[in-house]
């Protein structure tokens, strides 16, 4: 492992991973459902970015391919679906929100103390390089649960699911060095066909509703 | 290399991508009664051959340990009744002219790539692998809810979708914090994720590091389990799914759901002890309990009833779980094997009624041990069962639960028994009601092989049940002692 530069390496590392929670802000503030689409393929070449760096600093070769891959798909292909998605659905805003955008905005703030806090105990445990990514991994991944929660659109929703998986694979990459590559390859499959399948279903919801308000589903209670 | 085994997990594969290729309905039901009897073949000879001492892993990917084989025993027997159901009950819609031949080929190629998914996911030695094959078998259900596109099949598929991804990207997070926690004493590589070699090294594995990994884990695999709250999703789809998958769904998929969580909980345990994972996962099987006995009572539709009552049946085998000690995991694990026969008895019977009276509500149906014997028998026994009555399986587990709880926690086994009572009450309430009495309904016409494949299916898995209550067959037997003992509970025959 080439090791020379751990510090310029872990701000570096560092720099990434705060580039990626940016992002996630800005996804939870922006309405525009192409918008958010769009920064998620944004936030995905930082997730990428951020791959190649620990892979050139740590000298584990196949994170390399992890970096290519997720460009590849999370950044190209899976936009790519959900535009094309959101051109034949023709919505373009997030009209009602739950809760609106200042308030969203803070509760994620809280989030990413609350992220901080909790993995705290279990920090000094990660390697030199890359200390603080799984706390801003987890900050990710709550914040985009929490997107999942607070919109409406089903479009929106995935997105906020992306984003979850992008936070895991933070976690992965940064935090743990990636995973084996094999298991990574199957994770990056399951994702594609996950979100393939999720187009189908917005599709047909299209079909039979009229609508992909997902607020509009009630008709099954208790 | 054990063959049998790469036969048990990878015919079923194989069969569903040569359904796509079928050409008429009787190929294709032939090649599913095939694969029934493969799967219970192989099944038999993966079982005895782990039984009787002889090491059925293959490479260093697929190892088969008490507990993996003791899935095997169930997802391959519940399986091979389950096919032979579902060429039943979906040959039926096919011969009504509700679904095209090639839609009765794509169910099949999605049903048996959802069992090969499960079969997989329980005989990997390696968690990540685990999750991704979990994740696949998700992915096939979520089709599979969402087969007959009405708009209610839609709602419930689409609910499951997100809430299922919700859960599985936990557990992926949890996975991840266990590697995290594993590869400092193991390694950056394959092994820091192999279950052999986490068990080997639990002892010196970060406790924080696999207390925060068992939480998201309970909380990610928990909602595949249908744990409460995270179980909304699952009477909606079992509700609206094709029953047959309805039956897998809630006789297998939850459990491996429960098997993928109870994995995590066994390192933990093996590192710390019961006392960390014992109460959070009592607390979660009660509180699934509770819930779900009260929303039995006010169900309307029979196939919500009995997804309700999986919720039920989950949470006495977390308890069982929770409270440890070797009669609460042998508890919990006869309770999974025990409700996975039952209930799927229990759908088999609610898809004779439903494509009997064409309707799911219970208030209009009656009479149904007069119109179609076999369901309203098989409904009947399957409800008494549920509700916990001798001979089945299911009350010497609950019996086992209760008495294994009183020891520490008297207050909560009141509690527990309560609840059952309530949950006794409910099905009891309801199910009957159908089953006997006269009908003014009209009837829809059944054909006699739907009626023969239906039959067959049933009375395998009543025999299997009412043998199971009473005896306890010699593979379980030398199963179970290194099953509960990976919970660091040792257990001991007489």
């Amino acid at each position: 492992m080439d090791m020379a530069h751990p510090d310029v390496g872990s701000q570096l590392v560092n720099i990434c991973s705060m580039l990626l929670l940016v992002t996630t802000f800005a996804i939870v503030a922006q309405r525009r459902l192409s918008a958010c689409v769009d920064l998620f393929a944004l936030q995905s070449v930082f997730l990428g970015v951020t791959a190649a760096v620990v892979a050139f600093l740590t000298g584990i070769y196949h994170i390399y391919i992890a970096a290519l891959l997720t460009i590849l798909i999370k950044a190209i292909i899976i936009p790519l679906i959900l535009k094309r998605v959101i051109e034949r659905l023709n919505v373009k805003r997030e009209l009602v929100l739950n809760i609106n955008i200042p308030a969203s905005l803070l509760i994620c703030g809280a989030l990413v103390i609350l992220a901080f806090s909790v993995t705290q105990p279990i920090i000094s445990l990660g390697f030199l390089l890359t200390k603080d990514s799984l706390a801003i991994a987890l900050a990710i991944l709550l914040i985009g649960f929490f997107t999942m929660i607070s919109r409406r659109k089903a479009v929106t929703q995935v997105v906020g699911f992306l984003v979850v998986e992008n936070g895991i694979f933070l976690g992965a990459t940064a935090a743990a060095y990636g995973m084996p590559l094999i298991v990574e390859l199957g994770v990056f499959f399951d994702v594609l066909v996950a979100a393939l399948i999720i187009g189908v279903f917005t599709h047909r919801l299209q079909d039979t509703f009229d609508s992909v308000d997902v607020s509009k589903l009630t008709g099954m209670k208790e | 290399m054990s063959v049998p085994l790469l036969i048990l997990i990878f015919t079923p594969l194989l069969a569903g991508l040569l359904s796509l290729v079928m050409r008429t309905q009787r190929a294709l039901e032939r090649l599913q009664c095939i694969l029934a009897v493969v799967l219970w073949g192989s099944m038999a000879s993966v079982v005895s051959s782990f039984a009787s001492g002889s090491d059925v892993s293959t490479g260093y990917l697929l190892r088969v340990d008490p507990l993996s084989a003791f899935m095997d025993f169930m997802l391959a027997f519940v399986s091979g009744t389950g096919l032979l159901f579902a060429v039943g009950y979906m040959g039926e819609k096919l011969i009504r002219g509700e679904m095209k031949l090639n839609h009765y080929c794509r169910f099949f190629f999605f049903f048996n790539f959802f069992l090969f998914a499960m079969l997989l996911t329980v005989n990997l030695d390696n968690i990540a692998l685990m999750w991704i094959s979990l994740e696949s078998s998700t992915l096939a259900a979520a089709l599979l809810v969402g087969f007959e596109r009405t708009k209610s099949a839609l709602e419930a598929g689409w609910k499951y979708v997100i809430l299922s991804f919700i859960g599985i990207a936990l557990s992926l997070f949890g996975t991840v914090l266990m590697y995290y926690a594993s590869e400092h004493v193991l390694g950056v590589g394959m092994e820091a994720l192999s279950l052999k070699a986490l068990y080997r090294v639990s002892p010196y594995l970060n406790p924080a590091a696999l207390k925060l990994a068992f939480i998201f884990v309970l909380i990610g695999y928990g909602t595949k389990a249908g744990v409460v709250p995270m179980h909304t999703w699952l009477p909606d789809a079992h509700a609206e799914a094709p029953t047959p998958v309805s039956a897998i769904l809630s006789g297998l998929m939850l459990n491996v759901g429960l098997y993928a969580l109870l994995r995590f909980k066994s390192i933990t345990d093996q590192a710390l002890g019961e006392g960390f994972t014992g109460p959070l996962v009592l607390g979660f099987g009660l509180l699934s309990l509770t819930v779900a006995a009260f929303f039995m009572l006010i169900q309307k539709d029979y196939k919500r009833l009995l997804a309700y009552s999986s919720i039920e049946h989950v949470g006495i085998a977390m308890v069982g779980f929770g409270v440890g000690g070797p009669l609460g995991v042998f508890g919990g694990f006869f309770h999974m094997i025990h409700h996975a026969l039952v209930k799927s008895t229990a759908f088999y019977s609610a898809g004779g009624v439903l494509l009997k009276s064409g309707h799911k509500e219970m208030e209009r149906i009656t009479g149904m041990l007069k119109r179609l014997p076999i369901a309203g028998i098989g409904l009947l026994l399957a409800a008494m069962g549920l509700a916990g009555m001798p001979p089945a399986g299911l009350f010497v587990s609950e019996l086992l639960i209760a008495t294994s709880a009183y020891r520490n926690y008297p207050v909560l086994t009141y509690l527990f028994l309560t609840l059952l009572i309530l949950t006794f009450g409910a099905l009891m309430y309801h199910i009957p009601h159908m089953v006997l009495g006269n009908t003014t309904e009209k009837d829809e016409p059944i054909n006699d092989r739907t009626r023969n494949f239906i039959t067959t299916a049933i009375l395998i898995n009543l025999a299997a049940m009412y043998y199971g209550g009473f005896n306890l067959p010699w593979f379980l037997r030398t199963m179970t002692v290194p099953m509960t003992g990976i919970f660091g509970a040792r257990i001991e025959f007489p």
